[in-house]
């Protein structure tokens, strides 16, 4: 660990701007943990800021989610994990398919312990839309009631289970990527994992976005970026801390919980990663795509200068996340079309 | 954003939305943001497309609400909220919606103009509204400029509406345009130079003017022994010769008068002013005189000139095709 930490990365200006008129929409995890006691209490006013903060930014709140008739969508419970309560998934079918679509099995973020199905909706049935691919959110069960391995679990029951019904849904087995944002980046690269390693369904890519990725929370950009940003270290402690107990950061940690912790990165769909570089996840993201690339495997890594958290979908209109939200389409529509 | 953005444009213009209005661009300054990102965020607040137009500095940035920069960019609509990069400016920052100004309109402009002012000081020098612009008169010469444009920069520059102007072209220098009363840029005005001045009419007809101008310049001279011929010629004195000036570049193949005249220049060095003379002048007589000979020495002279040219001169014909070879020359030394 380095003892020396550089200053933290400047925000790209116009993130910067819009930052400063939003801040107080923002959720502040440093004044909520100082103010609360314990575990419990944090999270649930975290997970009541989150669900307010991602439904502002998303616009999930009265949002057409079947995008005027283009989308049916249904809600579905589907076997759980063995011995486990049954999963939610909200299932986006595109209305008019003549012939079976591709699917976005998307894995929602907020940090293990808040979101549901619904968050940031739009903007991924924006990007299914685009594919004309199927588009199917997984409603896993959130830490700390419900700690690792519930959470992954869950996503790949719901996973399997989609592949089992692909027919019925008029869904193309062999072009299905899992993706997600945040925690839903490490959730879907943690599902990539149990998908190789169980032999399951034949994944064409994972797509993760900002990823949350290792549990040790002391990356160099962590520390750097400590106590600014949606999501800093204090935050992604308590997200960890809350998926893993006492035994975040020591040494039995799954990499089907922190896929940082996977000795082995082979064998794995492409993989697009993205992250700002002025984020907690910067390096643990940089560091994911190389060790796919140091294991023979195919990686597309964008970081995007200046960018905060979950930028690109904060402030869509800043020329760099018109950038960043044009560069996972650009890399879906390589990876369905071969 | 978006929505955080609409409901800001949609406050009263408290003190929270003015500070929040006053903090976006103050951060964008801090960062030094270019003129796209200022643009940007004129549109983002205000929740409707803007654009920063700088004739002088030739800038147009235009932004849509979502953020998109449009390359597309038609006349503003006269009703739409304005400002000027300075105080009593003419308008260079636009929110393109009409009807009832919103809230924060009169902030976002403010502030958006400022950091904008800031910019181009930086990058592009300070702003060139003073009259003594080149740039400006060049862009009133030009007729695929759009007439709007050429308006808005005439009153930058001093040009009242209904003035009555004409251009100017010097030989080798930039143009001018003049009134009876003032001319612009002021400084631009050379004295010695030979000049063709063109047409008299509106702001809109300086292009034509211009072209009028330019090709009068191309019949000046020096008026000198070497050089002689009028310094000043007037477009709309030339007549048909104007049509000359259009068939006459800078390939075309001298006619056989024309090749003549420059043979005889070479002769001897007194054989073209007594030409041009005897051209412009009403009797051989007054030619004499202008050229401070005598009479019977110009005689002796054309005899000679006459000569080498192949065609007499003092008669009306000979003297027209004169006077043609003459302004033919000088157009293919110009051409």
């Amino acid at each position: 660990m380095t003892d020396v930490i550089g200053p933290p990365v400047a925000y790209d200006p116009e993130l910067d701007a819009a930052m400063s008129v939003m801040k107080d929409k923002l959720p502040d995890f440093g004044a909520i943990m100082a103010r609360t006691g314990d575990l419990g209490a944090v999270v649930r006013e975290v997970r009541e800021v989150l669900a307010d903060a991602i439904a502002e930014i998303s616009g999930t709140k009265g949002s057409d989610i079947t995008r005027g008739g283009a989308y049916t969508v249904t809600e579905r419970e589907v076997p759980g994990p063995v011995g486990a309560p049954d999963v939610p998934l909200l299932i986006c079918l595109p209305a008019n398919a003549s012939a079976p679509v591709g699917l976005l099995y998307n894995i929602h973020g907020g940090g293990m312990i808040g979101g549901d199905a619904h968050t940031g909706l739009p903007h991924y049935l924006d990007m299914a839309d685009d594919l004309g691919a199927a588009l199917v959110s997984v409603d896993y069960r959130l830490a700390p009631e419900h700690p690792h391995p519930a959470p992954v679990e869950d996503c790949y029951a719901g996973l399997v289970w989609t592949v089992e019904h692909a027919d019925e849904l008029g869904i193309d087995p062999d072009r299905i990527v899992v993706m997600g944002g945040s925690a839903g980046g490490g959730l879907a690269a943690a599902t990539a994992l149990l998908a190789r390693d169980r032999g399951g369904p034949a994944l064409i890519g994972q797509l993760l976005a900002c990823p949350m990725l290792d549990d040790h929370n002391d990356s160099y950009s962590a520390r750097q970026m400590a106590g600014l940003g949606v999501w800093d270290h204090a935050a992604n402690g308590l997200g960890w801390s809350a998926l893993l107990g006492s035994a975040q950061g020591g040494p039995d940690v799954s990499p089907y919980a922190a896929p940082a912790r996977a000795t082995d990165l082979s064998g794995l769909p492409p993989a697009f990663i993205d992250v700002g570089s002025a984020e907690t996840f910067r390096d643990e993201a940089v560091e994911y795509a190389s060790r796919i690339w140091q294991a023979g495997g195919s990686a597309e890594l964008h970081v995007w200068p200046g960018g905060f958290h979950g930028f690109s979908g904060a402030v869509p209109q800043a020329a760099v996340s018109q950038a960043a939200n044009a560069a996972p389409r650009n890399w879906l529509r390589r990876i369905f079309k071969a | 954003m978006q929505e955080l953005v609409g409901r800001l444009a949609q406050l009263d213009p408290d003190a929270g939305a003015a500070v929040k209005v006053i903090a976006y661009f103050d951060r964008l300054v801090e960062g030094h943001a270019g003129l796209e990102p200022i643009v940007r965020g004129a549109a983002v607040l205000a929740g409707c497309a803007a654009r920063l137009v700088d004739v002088d500095r030739r800038v147009q940035v235009r932004v849509d609400a979502r953020g998109k920069v449009c390359d597309e960019i038609g006349l503003p609509e006269p009703d739409w909220p304005s400002a000027p990069l300075v105080p009593d400016g003419p308008a260079v920052l636009w929110l393109e919606h009409g009807g009832e100004p919103g809230p924060v309109d009169a902030m976002v402009l403010e502030r958006a103009a400022s950091a904008a002012r800031g910019v181009l000081e930086r990058t592009r020098g300070r702003s060139s509204v003073a009259l003594d612009d080149p740039a400006s008169v060049e862009v009133l010469f030009d007729a695929t400029v759009a007439a709007q444009t050429r308006l808005t920069v005439a009153r930058r520059l001093g040009i009242a509406e209904n003035a009555q102007v004409k251009a100017v072209a010097p030989v080798g220098e930039p143009g001018w345009i003049e009134s009876d009363a003032a001319c612009w840029p002021a400084r631009g005005r050379s004295t010695g130079a030979r000049l063709g001045v063109g047409a008299v009419g509106g702001v809109l007809d300086l292009p034509a003017s211009w072209v009028g101008a330019r090709a009068a310049a191309r019949f000046t001279a020096m008026d000198t022994e070497q050089d002689p011929g009028p310094r000043v010629v007037h477009a709309d004195q030339l007549g048909g010769l104007a049509v000359l000036a259009d068939v006459i570049g800078a390939d075309t193949e001298p006619i056989t008068d024309v090749r003549a005249v420059e043979q005889a220049r070479t002769d001897a060095p007194w054989v073209l002013a007594t030409l041009v003379a005897v051209a412009a002048s009403p009797s051989l007589r007054a030619a004499a005189t202008a050229l401070l000979i005598h009479h019977s020495t110009l005689q002796e002279r054309l005899g000679h000139v006459e000569h080498v040219l192949g065609w007499p001169i003092r008669d009306p014909q000979g003297k027209l095709r004169l006077q043609l070879a003459i302004a033919m020359w000088r157009l293919h030394r110009q051409s």
